[in-house]
């Protein structure tokens, strides 16, 4: 277990760490740009999970909201700064273990991520505002759960699963082919086994 | 710089007061109504918040802020009137929606609760300067390269927006569809993100060896830029915040009595 845990603390990780929330702001601005129905706002936190590990992923994720929250007034998503935490962490440990390798095991990872969103973010959901998410269409599978007497937690579980699943699937194609792309030399600074050799 | 963070320095007395008295503010006002457990007390913070944001001279720009939770307001409002599990009590009908007492004030305290928390954090957020706050942190302990990492996400993020303007422009010269169905608008989004999140990546190598190079990794003890002269409001702000908080404690002790 110690070695998907395994972090370097190097100048290359902090200086990723600000970029990866730069790339989630993006993500989101594109996002709102575009309407879509979906938040997008982990790309950088999950890219920092598959090149740094669990460890940084989880740290890029709590610090994205907690930077958002405190600075730009949007203190909506201090909140969310668990939920972020948990999928840097779930997504890291997935790279970790093999799972961003092929494309269909990358949807495994974006299905896990998406899952532990859920799992933390109903409860947060449920006792700040009574189980709305903010999301057009979530929120109205909300009210038809409601409507129909199902228990609030159901129905706040149902209204994250439309939209957190499907955010992630995309966050993950996203990052899936990005890391498929960037060069070797970029990817060889975040190489937890790689080892110096010395020439005297 | 400044198009991200919302502060602006109009060097009120709000703006002189130290970060971490601010935080305490934040903290006093979200507890209050927790410990009052009265709607009325949300009223109270609220209209301090309010006070307050007009003290500091900047009311006019947290308004876009109070205006965004307002579509999150109606949509509670809407949701927990119309169908909160409790609802029991008709208030009003309007056309053929009927909203509910229990409901109805269920959603109130959520939506003071928004309220009150996004007004106390606006006191914070427009009137505290990022980088005054990263200096503090540092100073009382957290790591310089914590500091590094708040204080880059400020640069970083305007320089990432620039260059998400520009590549916009490119994909779109080049015939990309950007309006239309979801399917469509979907399909837009990996060719706008993926230029930009692939050159901010190559250009973490870079500095990463510039900072490298400057001795970035150096344990030993750091100096800082600016020295901050001790304000008298700093005392008398804590020791205000102190007595409005255990006042609210003792009413509510001896309401329960």
């Amino acid at each position: 277990m110690g070695k998907i845990f395994k972090t370097k603390f190097t100048v290359a990780t902090i200086v990723l760490i600000p970029a990866c929330i730069g790339i989630n702001y993006l993500g989101k601005l594109i996002a709102s740009v575009l309407k879509l129905p979906l938040w997008l706002d982990s790309i950088g936190t999950c890219i920092g999970a598959c090149l740094g590990g669990p460890i940084i992923g989880a740290i890029c994720g709590a610090l994205n909201n907690l930077i958002y929250g405190l600075t730009t007034g949007d203190n909506i998503t201090l909140i969310y700064a668990l939920t972020s935490l948990g999928i840097g962490l779930v997504v890291g440990i997935l790279a970790r273990l093999g799972f961003m390798e092929t494309f269909l095991k990358a949807l495994v990872c974006a299905v896990g991520g998406g899952l532990i969103a859920v799992v933390i973010s109903t409860p947060l959901n449920v006792i700040f505002w009574g189980g709305t998410t903010g999301n057009v269409w979530g929120d109205a599978l909300f009210a038809l759960t409601q409507a129909n007497g199902l228990p609030v937690w159901l129905g706040s579980f149902l209204d994250e699963v439309v939209v957190d699943v499907p955010d992630k699937l995309i966050t993950i194609v996203v990052v899936y082919y990005i890391l498929k792309g960037i060069p070797k030399k970029l990817t060889a600074l975040y190489d937890v086994n790689a080892e110096v050799e010395r020439l005297d | 710089m400044s198009s991200f963070s919302l502060y602006v320095d109009k060097g009120t007395w709000l703006h002189k007061l130290h970060p971490y008295t601010k935080l305490l503010y934040i903290l006093v006002a979200i507890v209050i109504p927790i410990i009052g457990g009265n709607l009325y007390f949300f009223l109270i913070t609220i209209g301090i918040s309010l006070g307050l944001l007009i003290c500091g001279r900047t009311l006019r720009r947290a308004l876009p802020l109070v205006a965004f939770s307002f579509t999150l307001i109606a949509v509670i409002f809407l949701v927990q009137g119309l169908f909160y599990h409790d609802n029991e009590t008709v208030l009003f009908q309007l056309w053929k929606l009927t909203f509910y007492k229990e409901g109805v004030l269920y959603a109130t305290r959520i939506g003071g609760n928004i309220l009150n928390m996004l007004l106390s954090f606006a006191v914070f957020v427009l009137c505290t300067s990022p980088q005054e706050l990263v200096e503090e942190l540092e100073k009382s302990g957290f790591s310089p390269k914590f500091g590094y990492i708040i204080n880059s996400v400020f640069q970083i993020i305007p320089q990432m927006m620039k260059s998400k303007n520009t590549i916009m422009d490119a994909q779109r010269s080049r015939g990309m569809e950007t309006e239309g169905s979801v399917m469509v608008r979907v399909k837009a989004f990996f060719p706008m993100i993926s230029p930009v999140v692939m050159s901010s990546l190559v250009n973490t190598r870079e500095r990463a060896i510039a900072l490298e190079v400057r001795g970035f990794g150096r344990k030993n003890p750091k100096s800082y830029l600016s020295e901050r002269t001790k304000y008298v409001g700093d005392r008398i702000a804590v020791l205000v915040l102190i007595m409005i908080l255990a006042a609210v404690i003792a009413w509510r002790v001896v309401t329960c009595l």
